[in-house]
C-alpha cells in the first residue's frame, strides 16, 4: 500500500432487491494513472481487503454488488485504488449497507404464478419451446389464479414487437385473481425474472383493472433466458432481475380483478414467477 | 553524445555493457534527461512479447519491447517485479552487431507495464539497422529496421504492407506469417490492433488454443488491456512482422471501445467514467506499440496523428479519427444531420494540422494513413440511401473540406490507406460520389482483417451493397493484407488473401487482385 495512491471518498450506496449500489468519487484519477478500482466486501464489519473479499474491479465510480438473495442483507464495503504501477490505495471504508427486502419474503402472497426461485422451469414452454409460443398463446397468456396452472398457461418467455419469431408486435398477458374485499392498504407486485434481452429488454405497462400502474423499463440481460430457465445452475450466463411496485388499493376491486402487462417496445423477458402479495 | 561508436562489441560484451556515458536514458523513452538508474535484476525470459520498431524518420527511429517474462499474468504486470529495470539496447549495421553504431539505456518501470521506447538518434537516412536489448543477464531477439530517407531526396521506391483488425479470437495469423517474408519497407497498421469484447466458446474460433477465465470479460480496466495485449502479442506471428519491419499504426475504436466517439460511449457508460476507461486504454496502447514520447497519454489525451516524410517520394500523415470525433447524429437520415457543417471526424485542431500538411507538401503521393472508410458508400441496393454514421459518410462535411483542400492544393495523388470493415476494397475518390463522371481526385485502398470474422469467403452478404457504389471497383471477404509498391511513376497495390485461419496457420497466400494508379492520374487500373 502506498500513500501516493489516493484513496477514493464519500463512500455511499443504494440498496435494492438482491443487490447494493456502491459509488464513491474518485480523486486526482490520472496522477498518478488509476489501473481500477476494488471493492471488497464482507458481513463482517471488521474484515480486510483480501482475495477472499473481493466483489469486483472496476474503472467506474460505482459498482453492483449482486445476488444478494431476497431478504435485507447488510454488508460493509471498503474500496481500494490500485494504480498503473500495482499500488494501492489505503482501503476507503467501511460503508455500512443494507439491500431491501423482497415482498416474497416480508409480504403474504394473495395471488402467485410459478415460484421465486431463480428458475422459470415450471412455466409453460420452458426451458426452450419458445417456437410454439405463437401456436399456444396466439393472444398471450390469460391466467387464472386457482384454476390456470402454470406449466400449461403461463409461457416461460414474454415477447416483445422486436421478436419476429412472435409476429414481430406487442404481446399482453392477463393474471386474473380474486379479492374476497378491496384492501384499504396498497398490494405489491412482484415480478421476477431469469433473463431478459441482452440489448433490447424493453418496456412493460402494468395495468389493473385498466387503470395504468406503471411503465416498467427492463434491466439488460444476457439473451440466455430464451434458451435455458435456471438462473441458479453452476455458471449460469443467465442475468436475473427483480421488478417490485405497489398496487394501488384505488385500483384494486372486490371479487375479480385483472392485472394486464402489455410489452409493447422491445424484446422478450423470460419469467422466474409473478405475484401479487399483501405487505403488511 | 550518441555520436557513431568504432567499438564493435559482440555479445559477451553487450552482456557486460552498463551505465556507460554515451546512454541515453529516461523513463522507457531513452531521453537523455538524468532519470534515476533501474535495476538490473530481471526474471528469465523477459522478452517474451518480442521487439518492434516503428516511425522512422530519416536519422531516427523509436524501437520497442516490454518485458513480460509471464504475459498473461493477471495483473497486467507480464510477471514482472513492482520495481525499474534497466533496459539497455544498441542498433548496428549488421545483423551479427559487428558495426554497433548506437547504444544506450532505457529505464523501464512497472507504471508503463515495463515497456521502454527508445528514440535512437544519429542514424543515417535511408539504411538498414538491426537493433536488441538486455536487460539484467537476458539478451532479446534480433530486430531489423530502417530510416526514413534523406528529406526531400529522390527516392525511386517506397514498398509497404497494409494490416488491421487482428481479432486474435477468431483465427490465426496467417496473414502476417506470409507478410514476415515480404520485403517492405513500412507495415502500416490501420486500427483495431485488439478487441475488447470477452472471448469465450461463443467468439473463440481459433483452433487449438484455449484461454482462461480471466479473458472472458469485457475489457475496461488497464490490468485487463494489458492482458488482452499481452494475449494478441504472445502470436509468433505477429511478433516476427513486427521484429523485422518499422511499423506506422494508428487505432481505430476496438482499442478503446466498439463504435466510440471522442469521450462518448454508445454502451450507456458517464463521460466521466469513460474518459477513466478511454486513459487507461491509451496507456496500454502506449505500452504496446513503438511510439515516440509525442505520444505518451497525457490522461484521457494522446496525440497519435503525426506525420512522415519519405523523401520527395510520400508524405504520410497518419490520422486519428476517433479522439476528436463528434458523437454519432441523433438522426441519421440520408442528407440529414450526418450533413451538418459543423461536424468533424478529425476535431478542429487535427484538420488545420491536416490542412497545412497538405498546403506544404511538395511530395509526389500524399498519404492519409487512417481508420474507417473515407468514399462515399450508399448502403441501400435499391432506390434509397443509407450511410454508415460510424466511417467519413457521417461526417460529410469534413470530408468536404478535405477534398476541397486537395483540390485547392492541387494534391495529385492522395491515397488513402484504410482498415476498420474486414474486407479489401478498392475505390476512387470522387469530386462528386453521386455523379460518376465527376473527376476522381484520389484512390483509397482498404486492407481486409488479418483476423477479425474469421475465415471469410470471397463474395459475401456485403458484396453486392459495396460493387453498387460505381467507384467502388474490388471487394474480397477473406483475411489477408496488402502490399502497396510506390514510386515517382505510379502506385501498384496487391491484395492478397489467404482461404482460411480458423482451422490453424497453414493457408498459402495468394494475390487476388492487383491495381495500378498512375502519378498524376487518380485512380484505379486493374492489372489482375
Amino acid at each position: 500500500m502506498s500513500g501516493i495512491v489516493p484513496e477514493v471518498g464519500d463512500l455511499t450506496f443504494e440498496g435494492g432487491i438482491g443487490r447494493i449500489d456502491i459509488r464513491w468519487r474518485a480523486r486526482r484519477p490520472y496522477r498518478p494513472l488509476v489501473d481500477h478500482f476494488a471493492v471488497y466486501g464482507s458481513p463482517d464489519p471488521r474484515f480486510r481487503p483480501s482475495p477472499e473479499t473481493l466483489i469486483g474491479k472496476t474503472i467506474d465510480t460505482r459498482l453492483r454488488h449482486e445476488g444478494l438473495g431476497p431478504e435485507r442483507r447488510t454488508w460493509y464495503y471498503r474500496v481500494v485504488t490500485v494504480d498503473a504501477a500495482g499500488r494501492w490505495s489505503r482501503p476507503a471504508g467501511p460503508l455500512r449497507a443494507s439491500s431491501a427486502e423482497s415482498v416474497t419474503v416480508s409480504g403474504r402472497p394473495v395471488a402467485v404464478v410459478g415460484e421465486f426461485d431463480r428458475k422459470g422451469l415450471e412455466l409453460a414452454l420452458s426451458p426452450n419451446g419458445y417456437a410454439q409460443y405463437p401456436a399456444r398463446f396466439p393472444d398471450g397468456a390469460d391466467y387464472l389464479h386457482g384454476v390456470s396452472t402454470p406449466g400449461a398457461d403461463w409461457p416461460y418467455l414474454h415477447p416483445g414487437p422486436a421478436d419476429r419469431w412472435a409476429g414481430s408486435r406487442a404481446h399482453t398477458f392477463r393474471f386474473r385473481f380474486d379479492l374476497p374485499s378491496a384492501p384499504e392498504a396498497d398490494l405489491v407486485l412482484a415480478m421476477w425474472l431469469i433473463d431478459t434481452h441482452a440489448s433490447i429488454p424493453g418496456r412493460v405497462e402494468i395495468s389493473c383493472n385498466g387503470t395504468a400502474i406503471a411503465d416498467v423499463a427492463l434491466e439488460n440481460g444476457a439473451t440466455r433466458g430464451s434458451l435455458e430457465g435456471d438462473a441458479t445452475a453452476p455458471g449460469s450466463p443467465l442475468k436475473p432481475s427483480v421488478v417490485e411496485l405497489p398496487v394501488p388499493a384505488s385500483a384494486l376491486v372486490t371479487g375479480r380483478n385483472v392485472l394486464t402487462l402489455h410489452k409493447g417496445e422491445g424484446s422478450w423477458h423470460a419469467y422466474d414467477a409473478l405475484g401479487v402479495f399483501d405487505p403488511a | 553524445m550518441n555520436e557513431p561508436s568504432q567499438w564493435t562489441p559482440n555479445r559477451r560484451d553487450f552482456l557486460a555493457l552498463a551505465g556507460l556515458s554515451a546512454t541515453a536514458v529516461a523513463l522507457g523513452s531513452g531521453a537523455p534527461a538524468g532519470a534515476t538508474p533501474g535495476g538490473d535484476r530481471v526474471p528469465a525470459d523477459p522478452f517474451r512479447l518480442g521487439v518492434a520498431s516503428g516511425d522512422p524518420e530519416p536519422t531516427s527511429v523509436v524501437l520497442w519491447t516490454r518485458l513480460a517474462p509471464d504475459p498473461l499474468a493477471e495483473d497486467g504486470h507480464g510477471g514482472m517485479p513492482a520495481h525499474p529495470v534497466d533496459v539497455h539496447y544498441e542498433v548496428a549495421e549488421d545483423e551479427r552487431f559487428a558495426r554497433v553504431v548506437r547504444r544506450g539505456r532505457a529505464v523501464a518501470s512497472p507504471e508503463l507495464a515495463h515497456s521502454v521506447h527508445p528514440e535512437v538518434e544519429g542514424l543515417r537516412p535511408g539504411r538498414e539497422y538491426f537493433y536488441r536489448f538486455r536487460a539484467g543477464g537476458e539478451i532479446s531477439p534480433v530486430g531489423r529496421t530502417r530510416t526514413a530517407p534523406a528529406p526531400g531526396s529522390g527516392v525511386g521506391r517506397l514498398s509497404f504492407a497494409m494490416a488491421s483488425c487482428q481479432a486474435w479470437y477468431h483465427g490465426h495469423f496467417t496473414a502476417y506469417r506470409h507478410l514476415a517474408e515480404e520485403d517492405v519497407d513500412l507495415v502500416f497498421f490501420l486500427g483495431d490492433y485488439v478487441y475488447e469484447y470477452a472471448i469465450n466458446s461463443g467468439n473463440l474460433w481459433r483452433q487449438g488454443v484455449s484461454v482462461g477465465p480471466a479473458h472472458d470479460a469485457t475489457v475496461r480496466t488497464l490490468e485487463q488491456y494489458r492482458l488482452r495485449y499481452a494475449l494478441f502479442k504472445t502470436d509468433p506471428h505477429l511478433q516476427r512482422v513486427h521484429a523485422r519491419v518499422p511499423w506506422v499504426g494508428t487505432w481505430d475504436d476496438h482499442e478503446v471501445q466498439n463504435n466510440y466517439a471522442d469521450a462518448h460511449s454508445q454502451y450507456g457508460i458517464s463521460i466521466e467514467d469513460f474518459e477513466r476507461q478511454r486513459a487507461v486504454a491509451y496507456r496500454a496502447y502506449y505500452e504496446n506499440m513503438p511510439l515516440r514520447r509525442s505520444s505518451l497519454p497525457d490522461g484521457p489525451d494522446m496525440r497519435l496523428y503525426r506525420r512522415l516524410s519519405w523523401g520527395s517520394l510520400a508524405d504520410v500523415h497518419v490520422l486519428d479519427t476517433r479522439q476528436y470525433r463528434d458523437d454519432f447524429p441523433t438522426d441519421s437520415t440520408a442528407g440529414g444531420e450526418h450533413t451538418d457543417p459543423g461536424r468533424s471526424i478529425l476535431g478542429e485542431r487535427q484538420e488545420r494540422w491536416l490542412d497545412q500538411g497538405l498546403r506544404h507538401s511538395r511530395a509526389t503521393w500524399n498519404v492519409l494513413a487512417q481508420q474507417v472508410v473515407l468514399a462515399q458508400i450508399d448502403r441501400d441496393t435499391g432506390p434509397g440511401r443509407t450511410f454508415s454514421m460510424d466511417q467519413w459518410d457521417g461526417f460529410t462535411a469534413n470530408r468536404d473540406r478535405l477534398f476541397a483542400a486537395v483540390r485547392r492544393y492541387g494534391i495529385g495523388n492522395l491515397v488513402a490507406l484504410t482498415g476498420d470493415i474486414h474486407r479489401h476494397v478498392a475505390a476512387e475518390l470522387k469530386a462528386d460520389f453521386d455523379d460518376p463522371d465527376s473527376a476522381t481526385i484520389g484512390t483509397e485502398l482498404v486492407t481486409t482483417s488479418v483476423g477479425s470474422d474469421g475465415d471469410g469467403a470471397p463474395t459475401d452478404r456485403y458484396t453486392e451493397l459495396w460493387l453498387a457504389n460505381p467507384h467502388v471497383k474490388f471487394y474480397d471477404g477473406r483475411r489477408g493484407y496488402v502490399l502497396g509498391t510506390m514510386t515517382p511513376e505510379r502506385l501498384t497495390s496487391e491484395f492478397k488473401i489467404v482461404d482460411y485461419v480458423q482451422r490453424d496457420d497453414a493457408a498459402p497466400v495468394s494475390t487476388v487482385a492487383r491495381f495500378v494508379t498512375e502519378a498524376g492520374r487518380p485512380g484505379l487500373k486493374r492489372e489482375a
